[in-house]
């Protein structure tokens, strides 16, 4: 990608999106005809980069089932249940319309990608309890002092807590909502400040990240 | 009030960078995190072992307030490339986002480009996962297959952050996370070695080039947080008065 296109063509169009959507959210009380068009691009602008991501997936694990590649395997169980979604649910949208209409293709979401996906969130709690081992041991005072608020915060949630001392939940709920809050709130400002300061940057064109490294120095 | 505001810390940010460009100097708090890259690519060329970054699933760069977590991110990414390439260390970008890639691959060829070896570099390098699920048990066989040495995780991330973070807990992994996400910062402060909260994973790109005018908006920045200080202080004490007048100003 030439410098040109990387950092003036980036910088100017930033610019000029910048000030539209600043004037539509400042001065039109309803949406502005040229600001939603903007993001309409921006929409399908996104979803056409998930047709990229779908050809970098295939591009590698085709790679890798030609080169044998450790565990190559998996990559050709890739490429089956991709080239199987994709022919499901072009089938019913040619017949129908409605991608989802082909029960093959439902079936596989439903009871295949669904179940998995929902097993994959359910042992979200055992990484958060050995998390909360590591973080909860009384190391030193700090840590002491946020074993103690953890603790009135878990036994105020739990029934028992309340059979133990009337006062836990009362006790716990004042952590939650007195103690927790404005800590959260402060970390809600100044990463808000942060976001603005950031856009500010890429504004200018100071920010590598958003110019993909190549930023004026 | 809001326009003003904005109107406010914009030129706030742009007399400070105006004067770091006329060559005034700013001291910024240092950033443990950033100051901790150089010795997570230093153990894995020690270990023989990769690096890997990662932006967390949040942060889609049409999202208002996701997308510049992502993009700050990418910041941090070219930095820890930079890195690696100097020490010989293999990095792997694990990014579930597709409108980041063609961001990170740039990002990742202009560093090894900067750094002398464009010739090194492979797009293999980066590995891209479509969905929640798949990412975070993408991840996790990456973590178990190839045990990276460091694990960078910064970016915008829901409670994927936790189950990849304690993946890299288990192998033993230096850990250094950041993000602007309120609700997933308790887990990656309980699961990383250095932390980069909130704000601090903006301000590290600027941090990161030492650029004086880019300083200069931090310091902007940090002017704007003391006068939000100050209103809400006497807003406070006024309004235990009685005198309502900075609430009616703000609109609250």
């Amino acid at each position: 990608m030439s410098q040109l296109i990387r950092r003036e063509a980036v910088f100017a169009i930033t610019g000029i999106v910048t000030v539209l959507m600043f004037v539509e959210y400042f001065f039109f009380p309803q949406d502005w005809i040229v600001a939603s068009t903007i993001r309409n691009w921006a929409v399908i602008i996104l979803n056409i980069s998930l047709g990229l991501g779908a050809v970098r997936l295939i591009m590698q694990h085709v790679i890798g089932t030609q080169r044998r590649r450790e565990n190559w395997q998996f990559s050709l169980l890739f490429l089956v249940a991709f080239v199987i979604m994709l022919f499901t649910g072009l089938a019913g949208y040619l017949s129908t319309g409605v991608a989802t209409s082909n029960s093959i293709y439902n079936w596989l979401f439903n009871h295949v990608y669904t179940s998995l996906g929902a097993t994959t969130y359910a042992i979200t709690g055992f990484y958060i309890f050995s998390a909360a081992y590591r973080a909860f041991r009384a190391r030193n005072v700090d840590a002491s002092l946020m074993l103690i608020a953890g603790c009135f915060v878990i036994l105020s949630n739990a029934p028992v807590g309340e059979v133990i001392w009337s006062g836990i939940p009362v006790i716990g709920e004042w952590f939650r909502f007195v103690g927790q809050v404005p800590g959260m709130r402060v970390f809600g400002v100044v990463g808000a400040l942060g976001t603005i300061a950031y856009g500010f940057r890429a504004l200018l064109g100071k920010e590598k990240g958003f110019y993909a490294g190549g930023a004026e120095e | 009030m809001t326009f003003i505001m904005l109107i406010l810390t914009f030129a706030a940010m742009y007399y400070c960078m105006y004067l770091g460009k006329q060559g005034k100097t700013f001291k910024i708090r240092t950033l443990p995190a950033i100051q901790a890259i150089p010795e997570a690519v230093g153990r894995a060329a020690e270990m023989g072992q990769p690096v890997m970054w990662t932006p967390g699933i949040a942060g889609g760069l049409n999202d208002s307030t996701q997308g510049p977590q992502t993009l700050a991110a990418i910041s941090i990414l070219e930095y820890v490339t930079e890195e690696c390439v100097k020490a010989g260390v293999k990095i792997a970008a694990l990014c579930p986002l597709p409108d980041a890639l063609p961001l990170v691959e740039e990002t990742m060829r202009t560093a090894y480009t900067a750094q002398g070896k464009p010739e090194e570099f492979d797009d293999e390098f980066i590995r891209f996962f479509s969905g929640q699920s798949a990412y975070m048990t993408g991840t996790l066989g990456y973590l178990q297959r190839e045990r990276p040495a460091s694990t960078i995780l910064v970016g915008g991330f829901y409670y994927e952050s936790v189950i990849i973070a304690e993946g890299g807990n288990t192998i033993g992994a230096m850990q250094i996370g950041g993000t602007n996400n309120i609700h997933q910062m308790p887990f990656l402060a309980a699961t990383c070695d250095y932390m980069l909260l909130a704000e601090e994973l903006y301000a590290a790109g600027a941090a990161i080039s030492g650029n004086p005018d880019a300083l200069g908006s931090i310091k902007g920045e940090d002017m704007i947080k003391l006068l939000l200080v100050a209103i809400t202080g006497v807003g406070f004490l006024l309004g235990a008065a009685g005198i309502t007048f900075i609430a009616d100003l703000l609109g609250m």
